[in-house]
């Protein structure tokens, strides 16, 4: 067999796994159509947690860091939630970071009044992703984490040093707050 | 409806209540429109994150990525202050490494499809997990411990192998040359780079694998 047809073989059964390999032994190429493939999923996430302004450096960073930790994926999950769990820990840890650069960390309690207004556009769901914007940081990131990633509580308080009851709490204020957006 | 009620519906949609608590918010709704019509309304809010679709980001971003991971430059610059800090990456994988782990992808599925054609039984007696002790300890004591198994194996399948229909020793004995091939392609690969991981744990999988498909071919038999 040639090293052609094994690769054919390889992605038919799973095309991120043989490119996961491939790419840890330093093909490019390969790395560049794992990117392909995830990069609408990490570029959301980024969005949705950290806003728009930092979605694209934020989305290199996750794919770099994936391309240096490639070795440590060991394809005992689909590489798309080792990806995804990588992204989660990458946004996390630029946060603190970011919101410095912005010279805001949008907690105060007034962000929840200011997201009143009803949707401007017929695209309710684009809307929806922009309302999410509005949320104080902290709420923002549970709602994302919970009701967009389906993180429970626990994970979410562990990822975030808080408690479950905060996280629940955050959660609910978040979506009181967003409902107002869908009436 | 008050603010008492109103805090707990979340929790009630998400499942967090004890059945005690569960079946007072549920008394509550049965008397309350308004709280009723908030939990629509929370509903429909997750319903509707759940919904959004992702959306890839509006400029190829590849070509920023591709800048920081280009094998050829050496001492790679990251991006970000903090993955300015990070370590440059250092593999060095060669083609027969990268054959090994293909090959080893086309036996998952040639044997995969003999197993579906022939079904799954029990293997002869023979121990095919090294203790959980020599594994940590030492791979090559796992390798001949693998090795051990292979060869009672091999000899139980010698044995055995004028009951088994002829097409069927075909394809066994055509999956365990290409086993054979990556088990060597990765002992070689092995001597040039005794302390990889990933091709320790690579000669090892690779053994497990030819271990099962003969388990399965003699338990055929």
């Amino acid at each position: 067999m040639t090293l052609s047809v094994l690769t054919e073989l390889e992605t038919a059964v799973d095309p991120d796994r043989a490119d996961a390999a491939l790419a840890a032994g330093g093909d490019t190429a390969a790395f560049e159509r794992l990117y392909r493939r995830h990069t609408a999923r990490v570029h959301s996430l980024s969005r949705r947690m950290l806003g728009a302004e930092h979605a694209d450096e934020l989305t290199q960073d996750v794919f770099v860091r994936a391309w240096q930790k490639l070795a440590l994926f060991r394809g005992e999950a689909a590489f798309g939630t080792w990806l995804h769990r990588l992204a989660i820990n990458v946004i996390l840890g630029r946060r603190g970071e970011i919101a410095r650069r912005r010279e805001r960390f949008s907690d105060d309690e007034s962000a929840f009044d200011r997201l009143s207004a009803r949707p401007t556009s017929a695209d309710v769901k684009l809307d929806f992703d922009a309302a999410l914007q509005h949320l104080p940081d902290g709420a923002r990131e549970i709602f994302v984490l919970h009701d967009i990633e389906g993180y429970k509580h626990e994970e979410i308080a562990q990822m975030l040093n808080i408690s479950a009851g905060t996280s629940k709490s955050q959660l609910h204020r978040a979506r009181m707050t967003l409902r107002q957006h869908l009436r | 409806m008050n603010q008492h009620w109103t805090d707990r519906l979340s929790e009630y949609m998400d499942g967090d209540l004890s059945f005690t608590e569960r079946v007072a918010v549920e008394r509550h709704l049965a008397d309350c429109a308004a709280c009723r019509e908030t939990l629509a309304d929370l509903r429909a809010v997750v319903a509707a994150a759940a919904s959004l679709s992702d959306a890839p980001p509006a400029s190829d971003l590849w070509q920023g990525i591709a800048q920081h991971i280009a094998p050829a430059q050496p001492g790679v610059v990251a991006i970000g202050a903090r993955a300015a800090q990070r370590a440059p990456r250092q593999f060095s994988f060669t083609l027969p490494q990268l054959l090994a782990a293909s090959i080893v992808l086309a036996v998952l599925s040639g044997s995969g499809v003999f197993l579906a054609l022939n079904g799954s039984g029990r293997g002869p007696a023979v121990a095919t997990q090294p203790p959980s002790n020599v594994r940590q300890v030492d791979t090559r004591a796992s390798e001949s411990y693998y090795d051990a198994a292979i060869r009672e194996l091999e000899a139980a399948l010698e044995q055995s192998r004028g009951r088994l229909d002829p097409a069927t020793v075909e394809v066994i004995e055509d999956n365990i040359r290409i086993i054979d091939r990556a088990i060597l392609d990765a002992r070689t690969a092995l001597e040039r780079d005794p302390s990889n991981q990933f091709l320790n744990e690579h000669l090892e999988n690779t053994m497990k694998r030819k271990i099962e498909l003969l388990k399965r071919a003699t338990s055929r038999s």
